[in-house]
């Protein structure tokens, strides 16, 4: 199979000129996870503005915009990110010291840390949203630390205090509380470093276009569930309330069947609750979408040249807006392969 | 046994892989000439993995040969058997013999002192070179190239060799003097060795905190207080199974939390961490949304589906050749670590049926298939190595 | 019967351009059923466009739209507030906002329902009919007479809460039996995709999330653009009029790049009368109009009848017993490139 560029042509367009304002759900299985995707979203934002000659696909007209990226994951920590973007030529840790580059970290310390932990029992109490644990201020990384975001493994990584324990670049975001009240508290902190991001550049006249990515926050709903007081709608006001910081907006979302299907009138055993909330989340930002972008494993089985399929549909809020960019993709079934060496390659059925 | 020479095959081992491909991390990387014989780079990428005490197991992990630290493998078992808990020994046993801590929720000591007993390294615990060859001939001539994988990356001593039949007999040869990175082990036998007494054992007890919390809790003590270089094992067997969890655990409120905090626990760059969980899917059913959080949760998701205890007929004709012990049932990989998190593909072991067989030595993975018809035994033994089985094979 | 035919064309389109363009408060409480194969937008869209023409005031009550849409006057974005506080809101902005037109007649759009009938917070279940009727009846009784028509959007695929208690109904048919007119969204390719698989009498297919596939959400894809274009959305109505008769019928509203915005006449057309639902080279299809109007064409037509019948089974060729094919062999000359085996083939 010949190699592709970092940013498969067939791919291109799809990635690389999302419209103000948008809406991008990017579901994934089990077996086809979206992390090679949200990476090429960030190479198409990222590596213009370092790489001004790379091919941009449809948007190499308007010139090279100023583009910033917030990342929000809550199943994958930084190292992770860190060390697969440099696989594709992206260096986050600069890109972070260059003010292009956010990471909001979801994974390490959302639920349980020392505070929360003990916090947790008066927390059961419904109705009382928790005070939230107060962090402290985010200092500007120097750059020094920002390179290597994680020093030396440290044995009592607990039980340092919490000013070192914001390391470098990275924002941890922590839930107390029930309800809408903790789903503020995140987008609080949230839309602070989004706030800083776009406020670092004085001399540029041009506001920065930030792009906000936020990696599986249907986990945020499944952890939490109805019984806190955070459902479908919650999350959907909540990402609603991201999307207004923000340029565009990338979800990537879980869309294994039990999860989506289980819920649907035909099922054979009425749902839980997990399985309604997510399949009214996933269906409903799906509804708010101009794109949605789903993997999937191939049918008919695991093939050794062959991770997935990649479907790219118009959401239901595709449309709604006359913007000019918009109309640029059409919707495609493409196959997608993604090598050993964090390459990947797209094509069409049978080529 | 001398450290000094097995550190000499580890770091040539590093570069090469490194070399492979030079976007390994590198502080993994850095990490790895240590003296700890229980970790070793990825022949994929250099990243350090350990064993799960099953060579078979550990062959199976997407061309890691190994479990990658920091990385969970959750094993699902449909029915009532326990081959689940079998592979849990193994690699609560490998973590013992590696001298690595190991942290067992909510099962008292006695499951400790139920191990099974060390035989030796898994490599000459096998079949020996001359044994393999001869079985070989045996081998049906369209698997004859899946003996890569029985001798694959984690059978080879050193992670450069990729082709196993060529490096095993060298590797044979100097296997005395290095410790080994995977070991065989007797479930009949009990293991005797001296830090096995080091099990650190989290019982599921009520305390004022809710249950989950409080183990987690434990195990983040524990992990922070251990010495920097430790590697940990977490062991939790059963999850979920409510005649050891409360009802509330199964909450997705309760189980979701604590795995995602455990998963970050073991994401932490500072931790060396790997956990292996076991769940029951005849009480948790794989179509329930609760039970695919808890897969995406996990790094590594396996499925075993033992056949049922009384098709003798179907598991004697099930074996590939007169040979084989039966396969016990049908093993389905449906994420591997790493390779999934990635974005999946690009593994030859991807995409194949596995049969299991749980002998008394080892847990072995083998590609499936189906029974050929009966009676053509013989037509299969005839079939020789290279070639087709000729006509006058196959006419009686 | 072409009489019948036609009377059906005037009157139903008739009634749907009153229904589109809000005239007579023909339906005070429209409800669009659209699910992601077929979203409303196009349709809500064609709303405002209508609205626009004949000076309506647009009121859109935001559960999940960032942005107000175009020809909107007022933008009244709902997320995290409670019914009462957007039905105060609605109010204010509809009095800040209409004062320079003054116009008779209010269209109030609702984007999705569905995240007020998921909310936790809200007891929304319960307050639905109150709440929907709280538009509708004006503020106070001296208040200058305005005509509102509401237009309420469900999403079909986004799965309910279970209702609170098991005999209470669900939301879904609490708003069925509220509202006057029910719209469904259909894709018109699928619709067509469906007509083709009855004519065959196979399954119709299912799309998207009905396929229950692994991963999948959206199975819709954009069909190739040309001649026999099938863009478009089909409009399945049910309305009931206000002596208490219900008129069902499924029409096609073609796609908004086909006519200009200030376009006047009916856009909209029945779907019966669209050349890919039904080939126009059929003139007796309207035959046996007296069974009970179905919309669904379950029927052969008698050219359809007339051909099947001339078919000549293979059986029946073979029982005849003279001729080539006698006894159902098949005969076959060779050709060069044969090979002939003396042991295998026989002539």
């Amino acid at each position: 199979m010949p190699t592709q560029p970092p940013l498969p042509p067939l791919l291109a367009p799809y990635v690389s000129s999302l419209p103000h304002s948008s809406l991008t759900v990017l579901s994934s299985v089990l077996g086809a996870t979206g992390n090679w995707l949200v990476l090429r979203f960030l190479y198409a934002a990222l590596s213009s503005s370092s790489n001004s000659e790379t091919a941009f696909g449809l948007n190499g007209s308007d010139g090279v915009k100023n583009r910033r990226v917030v990342l929000v994951s809550f199943l994958r920590g930084w190292e992770f990110w860190r060390s697969e973007a440099k696989r594709l030529g992206l260096d986050l840790a600069r890109l972070t010291d260059k003010r292009q580059f956010a990471f909001i970290d979801g994974l390490s310390e959302l639920f349980y840390n020392t505070t929360t932990a003990t916090a947790t029992p008066q927390q059961l109490f419904p109705g009382t949203a928790a005070p939230r644990t107060v962090l402290p201020v985010r200092s500007q990384p120097s750059p020094v630390p920002a390179r290597t975001p994680h020093p030396v493994p440290r044995p009592g990584n607990v039980s340092t205090n919490p000013a070192s324990r914001e390391i470098g670049p990275v924002k941890r975001l922590h839930l107390s509380g029930n309800g809408t009240a903790a789903l503020d508290a995140l987008e609080r902190d949230i839309a602070t470093v989004i706030q800083q991001l776009k406020a670092s550049t004085p001399g540029e006249a041009e506001e920065p276009e930030v792009l906000l990515i936020v990696d599986q926050p249907d986990l945020l709903l499944a952890a939490t569930g109805p019984n806190k007081g955070i459902g479908a709608t919650e999350m959907g006001d909540w990402v609603m309330g991201l999307q207004q910081n923000t340029h565009a907006t990338i979800l990537t979302l879980s869309s294994d069947s039990p999860l989506i299907h289980n819920a649907s009138a035909s099922a054979p055993h009425p749902a839980t609750p997990l399985e309604t909330e997510h399949a009214a989340f996933a269906i409903g930002s799906a509804h708010r979408a101009q794109m949605v972008m789903q993997l999937r494993n191939l049918e008919t089985g695991a093939a050794r040249d062959v991770s997935g399929v990649l479907r790219v549909s118009k959401g239901g809020a595709w449309g709604q807006n006359e913007v000019g960019t918009e109309g640029n993709w059409e919707e495609r079934e493409v196959l997608y392969f993604v090598q050993r060496d964090g390459g990947v390659s797209v094509f069409g059925r049978g080529e | 046994m001398s450290f000094r020479k097995r550190n000499i095959g580890l770091s040539t081992g590093v570069d090469r892989a490194s070399a492979l491909n030079s976007t390994a991390q590198p502080q993994q990387a850095a990490a790895a000439p240590e003296t700890n014989p229980g970790i070793r780079p990825s022949p994929d990428d250099g990243r350090p993995t350990t064993s799960t005490g099953s060579r078979s197991l550990d062959n199976l992990l997407a061309g890691h040969g190994g479990l990658p630290i920091g990385k969970t493998l959750l094993i699902e078992e449909n029915g009532t058997t326990d081959f689940a808990g079998a592979l849990l020994r193994y690699y609560a046993a490998e973590g013992v013999v590696q001298d690595q801590k190991v942290h067992v929720v909510g099962m008292p000591e006695q499951w400790g002192r139920s191990l099974p007993g060390l035989i030796g390294p898994a490599d000459t615990a096998d079949e020996k070179p001359a044994k393999r060859k001869g079985e070989r001939m045996k081998i049906a001539w369209r698997y004859e190239r899946l003996g890569e994988f029985g001798a694959g990356v984690a059978g080879s001593r050193a992670p450069v060799a990729t082709t196993g039949d060529q490096a095993s007999p060298a590797a044979n040869g100097d296997q005395a003097q290095q410790p080994a990175f995977c070991h065989a082990f007797d479930l009949t036998k009990r293991l005797t060795h001296p830090s096995i007494a080091n099990i650190h054992y989290i019982p599921l007890a009520r305390t004022n905190e809710p249950l989950l919390i409080s183990i987690h809790k434990r195990l983040q003590a524990a992990i922070a207080q251990s010495p920097p270089n430790t590697v940990h094992r977490i062991i939790i067997p059963s999850l979920l199974n409510p005649t050891l969890y409360s009802p509330e655990a199964s909450q997705p409120e309760t189980i979701l939390p604590f795995l995602h905090s455990l998963k970050a626990l073991m994401s932490a760059p500072s931790a060396r961490v790997t956990a292996m969980i076991t769940m029951p899917l005849s009480l948790f059913p794989r179509s329930s949304g609760l039970v695919r959080w808890v897969e995406l949760l996990n790094d590594g998701v396996i499925e075993l589906c033992p056949f049922p205890h009384s098709a003798d007929a179907l598991a004697t004709s099930g074996a590939a050749t007169a040979g084989e012990e039966p396969p016990q049932g049908v093993l389905k990989t449906h994420r591997l670590p790493v390779l999934h998190e990635r974005g999946g593909g690009s593994d030859q072991n991807v995409g194949q049926d596995w049969a299991f067989t749980l002998s008394r030595r080892k847990f072995e993975i083998k590609p499936f298939s189906l029974p050929p018809a009966e009676g053509d035994k013989e037509a299969q033994e005839g079939a020789g190595p290279g070639g087709m089985p000729k006509k006058a094979d196959l006419e009686f | 019967m072409a009489p019948n035919l036609s009377h059906r064309q005037t009157h139903n389109l008739l009634l749907i351009s009153k229904l589109l363009s809000l005239r007579d408060t023909a339906s005070p409480l429209t409800l669009l059923l659209d699910s992601l194969e077929q979203p409303a937008t196009p349709l809500v869209k064609e709303y405002i466009r209508r609205a626009k023409i004949s000076k309506v005031h647009v009121t859109l009550i935001a559960f999940e739209t960032l942005k107000p849409l175009d020809g909107v006057d007022a933008f009244v974005s709902a997320r995290r507030k409670s019914p009462s506080q957007i039905v105060k809101e609605v109010g204010a902005a509809y009095q800040a906002t209409a004062a320079k037109a003054s116009s008779p007649r209010r269209l109030i759009l609702i984007d999705s329902i569905n995240p007020l009938l998921l909310s936790k917070t809200n007891d929304a279940h319960s307050q639905l009919s109150t709440f929907l009727s709280s538009f509708l009846i004006p503020p106070s009784p001296s208040a200058p007479k305005v005509e509102v028509s509401l237009v309420v959007t469900f999403h079909q695929d986004v799965p309910s809460p279970p209702a609170q208690s098991p005999y209470s109904p669900s939301s879904l048919s609490m708003l069925i039996y509220l509202a006057t007119t029910i719209i469904r969204l259909h894709s018109f390719s699928h619709i067509l995709a469906q007509k083709a698989a009855r004519d065959r009498s196979l399954a119709a297919p299912v799309f998207g999330l009905e396929e229950e596939q692994d991963g999948v959400l959206l199975g819709r894809l954009d069909k190739p653009i040309g001649k026999d274009s099938t863009e478009g959305i089909v409009l399945e109505m049910e309305h009931r009029r206000k002596s208490g008769r219900g008129v069902l019928e499924w029409y096609i509203l073609p796609p908004a790049s086909q006519y200009s915005p200030q376009h006047l006449k009916e856009v909209v057309t029945l779907l019966d009368d669209h050349p890919l639902y039904r080939p126009p080279e059929e003139p007796e299809a309207g035959a046996g109009e007296e069974e009970p109007e179905s919309t669904f064409e379950l029927r052969l037509t008698d050219r359809q009848r007339r051909e099947r019948e001339g078919v000549v089974l293979p059986y029946f060729d073979a029982q005849q017993g003279d001729g080539p094919g006698e006894g159902g062999r098949i005969l076959y000359d060779m050709g060069e490139e044969d090979d002939f085996d003396e042991e295998e083939d026989e002539i």
